[in-house]
């Protein structure tokens, strides 16, 4: 296998196909980059059996040919190249990677163990990437990281005609937002579901942001389904996570008319704040009144703090009991000046209502977007 | 109760310089031994057994007259029988221990606030803030030896050091009946030709794997660079062994410990073989367990199963769970889902026994939105406030209704381990 290639292209080509590979493999082949080389240039992919990334790229091919490399000590090569076209070729087990001054000589893997690539079918519909990749980065905050239960530890993609719902949570909050998209012919007037794991949607979400429209597609393979996303000559599939996810739509309150609206930012800032003195764990006290908000950390023996900040209050006094990262979580994903945070009501004594934050595009206008995040409040202590 | 038996004593003279040694280990000289000896004065002198007298039941604990046969905790009644024929078997009075308990640990407590109790029958004391008030730490282990012994008739051993393990090494070699102090200065000469395994923290495989090594005593241990102990035991353990044996244990006595873990066993009468039955006996430890748990405050994050087949061989298995929990029926449901995965038809099971491990304190937690335990929580509430109101066992599973305790059953509360 014999090829050259621009420097810039290789290089992203080469990151892309590796970001998806897990830190640790059992099976070390598949920490490996598959370089084919054909008449219409190369192509690039990993596998792990449950993600796979593939892209092509354009190159002089001169040889044509497939080899399997270490793809994480490529995309380090590869990312410190000089500024000089790739010449790429190989001699038995041997590559040669060479440009400008700089030679590399790597050991090919064996690429007949490598398994093949799983087949994706026709098109499901069509996302508009940005508004995707906003929605990735609001929802995956609320899903579980603990693989204890795997269910929640994806991002459930309720797929309607028209529109898109992205659903997670950890069982302390649940986010979701909808988004418009296309499901063009494949139009059905059903609802179905996908679930998806966070982090894998997470990095197809910074992959694909700014690829104008990505193509989406949901294969039933065997026993398992798997979903592609496939966008500039790039294609991402990972396997859907398998069980029931919760029923967590159904926790978010039909009215609430008991609310606060703050200034974001100044929230953000309060609460980081505030929480300096806390232990690892422990939750703020937040006392709404007519006068505004107070912050409090108290329960720590060795420091207390408080601040007092702006807020709208409609409805009754509410204190609430808020672990500062779940709250900053959901504020960083309203992505508006102002923020309403809506306290329901509950009939059990054991259990504080849960608080719904939404964006407010102003102290009196409700926000644009269809976010919606909702947080469990613990017990107040003392 | 340690392996000890008395052979091989150290006390210290008089002489010693103590004040560096304000930490002090106290542990009870054959405590349930010494307890139901209270009760039979004729039997002092002679070997005397603590422990479930039925068929197989287990010994909880042995006078040192005994222990000079071999008798040890834990063994089958049987074979401690054969070991010393003469010995004679009392059963276990839970209720008196912890009434003696209570007493001694009050007796450290007028010497200083700082009592961090270790188990029912032991304690570290830090009595550097005492020094004013009582005398230098050796005159205060012997006040608090002289008033234990005036105030219940029980003897206990004090281990007087600068730092916790070594304290607790010294009472060890104190025993029974006696004083070690061990000062700043000599805590190496103390160590370094004492046997690895007399470290704190060394098990029998840990040991091995440091013998096989050529690692025998801890003074080897002070000589081999933490980064080869490392390799043998893994980061954390290498270097903290390391530490251990140049005397460095920066660990102070604190008198809120949380525990870490909660248990109950049970070795049954005669091998079992019915699952069902196994299965009950699980149901009816989980709910003690959960019991536990809510009187403290805590939630278990993972959850252990231990079984000892009819051959001894015993395995234990556990598992995390999504979110922390106090209640029975989770606990039962995952065991049981561990004894069904480890199942086999031909099993013969000799002791069961379930724990709740990496426990937290349950007013801390964060709540979660939906919980599917709700209903069974409701439930178990519910049979706690009967149970305050009426006494235990008032209300329990279904399956465990009307089902008189079988005769031979020889039940051990494992209690709080740290």
């Amino acid at each position: 296998m014999k090829f050259s290639a621009n420097r810039d292209v290789f290089s992203e080509a080469v990151s892309f196909a590796v970001k998806l590979l897990p830190q640790r493999t059992t099976l070390p082949i598949l920490s490996g980059v598959l370089i084919e080389a054909t008449e219409s240039g190369l192509t690039l992919s990993s596998f792990d059996y449950e993600v796979s990334a593939r892209t092509e790229i354009d190159a002089d091919v001169e040889e044509q040919g497939r080899v399997l490399v270490s793809g994480r000590l490529l995309a380090d090569i590869a990312s410190r190249l000089p500024n000089a076209p790739v010449q790429f070729s190989t001699d038995a087990a041997r590559i040669s990677v060479s440009c400008g001054a700089a030679k590399f000589t790597l050991l090919s893997m064996p690429v007949e163990e490598y398994p093949s690539l799983p087949e994706i079918s026709a098109e499901s519909g069509l996302l508009p990437a940005d508004s995707f990749a906003t929605a990735v980065s609001q929802v995956a905050v609320a899903a579980s990281r603990d693989d204890v239960t795997p269910v929640i530890t994806g991002v459930q993609l309720e797929i309607g005609d028209t529109s898109l719902g992205l659903v997670a949570t950890d069982r302390y909050r649940v986010a979701v937002r909808e988004i418009d998209w296309d499901r063009g012919d494949n139009a059905s007037g059903e609802t179905s579901t996908a679930l998806v794991p966070a982090r894998t949607l997470q990095e197809i979400g910074k992959t694909f942001g700014h690829s104008g429209t990505i193509s989406v597609a949901i294969t039933a393979t065997d026993e398992r389904e798997l979903i592609a996303f496939s966008a500039n000559r790039k294609t991402v599939t990972s396997l859907l996570i398998k069980g029931n996810f919760p029923p967590v739509k159904r926790l978010f309150p039909e009215t609430v008319d008991n609310y606060a609206v703050i200034n974001t930012a100044d929230l953000i800032e309060a609460t980081r704040r505030v929480s300096l003195v806390l232990e690892r764990e422990a939750a703020l006290r937040f006392t709404f009144t007519i006068d505004g908000l107070t912050l409090e950390a108290i329960g720590s023996e060795q420091a207390q703090a408080s601040e007092n900040i702006d807020a709208l209050l409609t409805g009754n006094d509410t204190v609430v009991s808020l672990k500062p990262q779940f709250l900053l979580d959901g504020l960083g994903a309203v992505h508006s000046e102002f923020v309403r945070l809506s306290f329901t009501k509950t009939d059990n004594p054991n259990k504080p209502g849960p608080v719904l934050i939404t964006s407010q595009s102003s102290k009196d206008q409700a926000g644009a977007d269809n976010y919606r995040y909702l947080l469990q409040p613990n017990l107040l202590l003392r | 109760m340690s392996k000890n038996d008395g052979s091989g004593r150290q006390v210290s003279a008089t002489s010693v310089d103590d004040t560096t040694a304000t930490i002090l280990h106290i542990d009870m000289d054959a405590f349930f031994a010494s307890v139901e000896l209270l009760e039979h004065p004729e039997l002092r002198g002679t070997p005397v057994i603590v422990g479930g007298t039925a068929g197989r039941g287990v010994v909880t604990s042995a006078t040192y007259e005994a222990r000079r046969f071999g008798v040890r905790s834990a063994m089958p009644m049987s074979q401690a029988l054969r070991l010393c024929p003469k010995a004679t078997v009392l059963p276990s009075h839970y209720e008196r221990y912890s009434h003696f308990s209570r007493r001694v640990m009050d007796i450290f407590r007028d010497m200083t606030p700082l009592v961090e109790p270790l188990s029912i029958d032991e304690a570290f004391l830090d009595v550097a803030g005492a020094r004013r008030l009582f005398g230098s730490p050796a005159t205060i282990a012997e006040t608090i030896r002289a008033r234990v012994l005036s105030d219940t008739g029980l003897t206990c051993s004090v281990g007087a050091a600068s730092a916790k393990f070594v304290a607790k090494m010294a009472s060890t070699r104190a025993k029974p009946d006696g004083l070690l102090v061990v000062p700043a200065e000599a805590t190496l000469d103390f160590l370094h030709p004492l046997p690895v395994g007399a470290l704190w923290g060394v098990g029998r495989t840990t040991q091995e794997a440091l013998e096989r090594r050529g690692l025998r005593l801890i003074g080897d241990l002070a000589a081999t660079p933490p980064e080869v102990l490392s390799k043998v035991l893994g980061d954390a353990a290498g270097a903290k062994l390391h530490a251990l044996a140049w005397g460095i244990d920066a660990r102070r006595v604190s008198t809120h410990r949380p525990e870490k873990s909660m248990g109950h066993e049970n070795t049954f009468g005669a091998d079992v073989t019915d699952p069902e039955r196994v299965r009950r006996e699980l149901l009816g430890q989980a709910d003690r367990v959960a019991v536990r748990l809510r009187k403290a405050g805590y939630t278990a994050r993972t959850v252990s199963l231990k079984l000892r087949y009819a051959d001894f061989t015993t395995i234990t298995r556990s598992r995390t769970l999504g979110e922390p929990t106090d209640l029975a029926r989770r606990i039962y449901e995952e065991v049981r889902d561990i004894y069904d995965g480890v199942r086999r038809p031909s099993d013969r099971i000799r002791l069961v026994g379930v724990r709740a491990e990496h426990l937290v304190d349950a007013s801390g937690n964060q709540l979660s939105l939906w919980d599917p335990d709700e209903d069974w929580r409701e439930a178990e509430r519910a049979v706690d406030a009967a149970s305050m109101r009426f006494g235990r066992g008032v209300v329990k599973p279904a399956s465990l209704m009307s089902r008189p305790k079988p005769v031979g059953t020889d039940e051990v509360d494992t209690g709080p381990r740290r």
